[in-house]
């Protein structure tokens, strides 16, 4: 629908950031030289890994599947350029855990060759279900950030009303998601059309943040041009963070996700851009999931700008492609710069959620060291989530965890806009994180040590059950004997001759 | 290619804001209201501010020395300037030097260090300090001037120098000429005397809105608070709750008796009231910290002064309304904990 005027309105908070996407965005969209080596993580949904299927030595094209999932929950996992399998092991990952976990290392040769795929034909008469399972072999994880499995927000029983389309990056730097509704505007609509398919939403709503007016422009042209009914484009406020998912469908729907549910609750499903775009590729060319637009921005690249860079490639060769020479004092980041995470092992690929790489320098400036919270406020005046993220800190800093979690601790999204604004210069994200992390761990503890509690008292219930039957069988016994001797001397009579019946049997049968 | 060395932890950007602007905020906030002081009661304002100040920052680099605090750090955030300034606008003129010095004993070292240093304090330290001069000197620290246009005798700055430190008074004026009742005072010894409130402001003293030179400061007051609550350094809650609960409170008692009780208006323009509301239950570290909880902190300091003033023996009673309020605090913060996001 074109020209529908939408209704927004307010989350609580928020903060007005500079944006610096229009370098990027200007500068167009690119591709880069091919990596000699690609690393391509085996992670497909939180602490879940694919296992592979190819061997290493073993020639594989792009888009070939080189690992499978173990579970319902993972997604498939492809090779991302041609070449061989020269390693497999684990390996860092561009992830924030910085851990190492499994990848399959390819060294590329050069060709990119795509797989021949058996039916390349357009598969336009999908049931839900089928899109579904398309969307698992597509390899599609949240290219937002969250790498959750897309999969599993799409299931035939869930009753859909709309599907936002989350084209709202509201992260300073981060321009990918425009870049791609700018150079793929078609492709994304056809995604568009089978997700609705796959989630059965009455309406789609794509949620843009465009300062010039030129993707709201594009996209309308081709929603009129298609003559869409369910769809329509809406220019949400620059205020950080209204990308974050339960900001954006309060802005458009006025409606609060339950807290510790799901935007499911509200019958809305949330889909990054990337990931919609590339259910697309998938459907209408059979290429899953292989590569990614990147945004390479921050203030040590001369000339930032989005590419298109194939899963697994090294963040030192993408850097090195954009003549960016890292001294000491610089700090390469993934994802924006109020979320985002610090990397060291520059070898380490890109993932499917990697959607920028920011390169800041960080020479010592006069800055103001961390004061002491003064309770000014000004953190409450921001929190998206309504929290008190002062309270917090008093409670954090002072060991006491429960009551952070009692002034919900939980509903915290993490979204930095506290730390940013803080004139104390209290990095209270931090804080926050630590305290969930430490809080899950003593709630896994708890629940060990209850279950061993209750495993204990079972126990012991049983033994003493058992006893009991014993002890009570025991005194039945004892009981009729002491009320009836005459039943014993009967009983002892008849037993003795039991055995002499018995003796004599035998001696029968030795004659 | 090189592994960068340098991590930060999420966000890695920031806005320049830091406590020293915040402090620096409500410095430029007092400064309409303090030139007011001196156009009304001459330059032993100045006089009383520099003191204090100086006393505070003594005991602040005492403190944090003692304390193995960064001095340098701690100093330059003005926050013992601050508190200085506010005690100083809350006494006389023509305070002995030595009041300002164990007021800012109590303010810097036993209700702010003692507690943990900065944003640790549980009392606003201002009025610790200010309490305890108030309840242990009282009559120095009713010794007040009068205003320029109404003063019998018209002291100088070296008379008022001479008094502040060596308490003595020009020697052929008389004592009663020299100084005078604050309006609050006046109304507390004339309701003594059964004179009605028509009868009491009708006295020199008394203006149109409140006490006379007390209205425009206050006014100012306001004007300093609402440039804070524009810059985004104090919550409108606090004030205008301060206010609306002062009118509504009184009200009742004035519409009963107007010649018993003190108007609604002259509460709030004599004595400290808008300069407690502005500035001082503003005061984030000693007040509650969510939003409900903030309302209830200034509904409590408005009833608190209102029945001081009215019923008590103190002619005025902000001081002890904002500590009371402030014990009552962390108990207010912990009933009153907002939903977040997504609750129901």
């Amino acid at each position: 629908m074109v020209g529908q005027t939408q209704t927004l309105y307010q989350f609580h908070g928020g903060v007005v950031l500079e944006h610096h996407k229009s370098d990027s965005l200007e500068n167009g969209l690119s591709e880069l030289p091919l990596a000699e080596k690609l690393y391509i993580s085996l992670e497909v949904g939180k602490g879940n890994y694919a296992l592979p299927v190819v061997n290493i030595g073993e020639a594989v094209k792009k888009g070939q599947i080189i690992a499978e999932p173990q579970n319902k929950s993972g997604v498939y996992v492809h090779a991302t350029s041609s070449g061989t399998v020269s390693y497999i092991s684990e390996r860092i990952t561009a992830n924030p855990t910085a851990k190492a976990i499994p990848a399959i290392e390819i060294t590329t040769d050069g060709k990119d060759e795509w797989l021949q795929s058996k039916n390349t034909e357009k598969k336009n008469s999908l049931t839900p279900s089928e899109i579904i399972t398309q969307i698992r072999q597509a390899g599609l994880l949240g290219m937002g950030g969250a790498g959750f499995p897309t999969h599993l927000k799409y299931n035939e029983k869930n009753q859909i009303h709309t599907l936002i389309v989350n084209g709202a990056e509201c992260e300073p730097y981060i321009s990918c998601d425009a870049q791609l509704m700018l150079s793929f505007p078609e492709q994304l609509f056809d995604g568009i059309d089978l997700m609705m398919k796959a989630s059965n939403a009455k309406q789609a709503i794509i949620a843009i943040e465009d300062q010039t007016g030129k993707i709201e422009h594009k996209l309308n042209e081709i929603i009129t041009q298609r003559k869409l009914a369910s769809v329509s484009v809406v220019k949400v406020p620059t205020i950080y963070p209204t990308g974050g998912e339960k900001q954006l469908i309060r802005v458009l729907t006025g409606k609060d996700v339950p807290s510790g549910g799901l935007p499911l609750n509200l019958s809305i499903i949330v889909q990054n851009i990337g990931t919609i775009k590339a259910l697309a590729d998938y459907c209408n060319e059979s290429k899953p999931l292989v590569q990614r637009i990147v945004t390479v921005a921050g203030d040590r690249i001369s000339k930032p700008q989005n590419f298109i860079i194939p899963i697994g490639t090294p963040i030192n060769h993408i850097l090195q492609a954009v003549n960016c020479n890292i001294q000491d004092s610089d700090e390469v980041i993934i994802g924006g710069p109020m979320m985002g995470y610090s990397v060291t092992e520059l070898s380490a690929g890109i993932e499917k959620t990697t959607n920028c790489i920011l390169v800041m320098s960080k020479k010592p400036k006069p800055q103001s060291p961390t004061m002491p919270c003064i309770r000014c406020g000004e953190c409450v005046s921001v929190c998206p989530a309504e929290l008190l993220p002062q309270q917090l800190h008093w409670y954090i800093n002072g060991g006491n965890l429960e009551k952070a979690r009692e002034h919900h601790l939980f509903d915290c999204i993490e979204c930095g806009a506290c730390s940013w604004v803080c004139p104390s210069q209290i990095n209270l994200v931090q804080y926050y994180q630590y305290a969930k992390a430490e809080l899950k761990y003593l709630d896994y503890k708890k629940n060990k040590s209850d279950a061993a509690k209750l495993r204990h008292e079972n126990r012991e219930a049983r033994l003493e059950q058992l006893k009991q039957e014993r002890m009570n069988k025991r005194k039945r016994t004892r009981s009729t004997t002491a009320r009836d001797p005459e039943k014993i001397k009967m009983e002892i009579q008849a037993s003795v001759e039991r055995a002499k019946l018995a003796k004599q049997q035998k001696e029968k049968g030795d004659e | 290619m090189n592994n960068p060395k340098a991590t930060t932890h999420a966000p890695h950007i920031h806005t320049k804001n830091s406590v020293r602007n915040v402090m620096l905020h409500v410095l430029l906030a007092l400064i309409p209201a303090i030139i007011a002081y001196v156009y009304f009661f001459g330059f032993g304002i100045v006089l009383q501010i520099t003191l204090s100040v100086f006393f505070a920052l003594l005991f602040e680099i005492i403190s944090l020395k003692l304390l193995k605090k960064p001095v340098g750090l701690f100093i330059s955030d003005l926050s013992a300037v601050v508190t200085g300034i506010l005690f100083a606008l809350c006494i006389s003129p023509l305070a002995p030097w030595w009041i300002s010095l164990i007021a800012m004993f109590f303010a810097i070292v036993v209700a702010k260090h003692l507690y943990g240093g900065l944003g640790q304090n549980i009392f606003n330290p201002a009025m610790v300090g200010f309490a305890v001069v108030l309840i242990s000197f009282p009559q120095s620290m009713s010794m007040w001037l009068a205003p320029h246009s109404i003063a019998l005798y018209d002291m100088s700055f070296s008379e008022v120098l001479s008094a502040v430190f060596t308490q003595s008074f020009p020697a052929n004026v008389e004592f009663d000429t020299l100084t005078q009742a604050t309006p609050l005072d006046s109304i507390k010894n004339g309701l003594r005397q059964e004179l009605t409130m028509t009868e009491i402001s009708a006295q020199p003293e008394f203006g149109k809105l409140g006490g006379l030179a007390w209205e425009w400061i206050s006014s100012l007051y306001i004007l300093g608070g609402v440039f804070l609550i524009l810059k985004n350094i104090i919550s409108w809650r606090v004030p205008t709750t301060v206010i609306i609960a002062t009118v509504l409170f009184a009200l009742p008692f004035y519409l009963y008796n107007p010649d018993g009780y003190i108007s609604p208006l002259q509460h709030l323009f004599t004595g400290g009231l808008l300069l407690g509301a502005f500035f001082i239950a503003t005061d984030p570290t000693s007040g509650c910290s969510s939003p409900k909880g903030q309302i209830i902190f200034a509904i409590g300091v408005a009833v608190m002064t209102v029945l001081i003033r009215e019923f008590g023996n103190f002619p005025d009673g902000v001081a002890f309304g904002v500590l009371l309020m402030n014990l009552s605090a962390p108990l207010i913060d912990r009933l009153t904990i907002p939903k977040a996001y997504g609750q129901i």
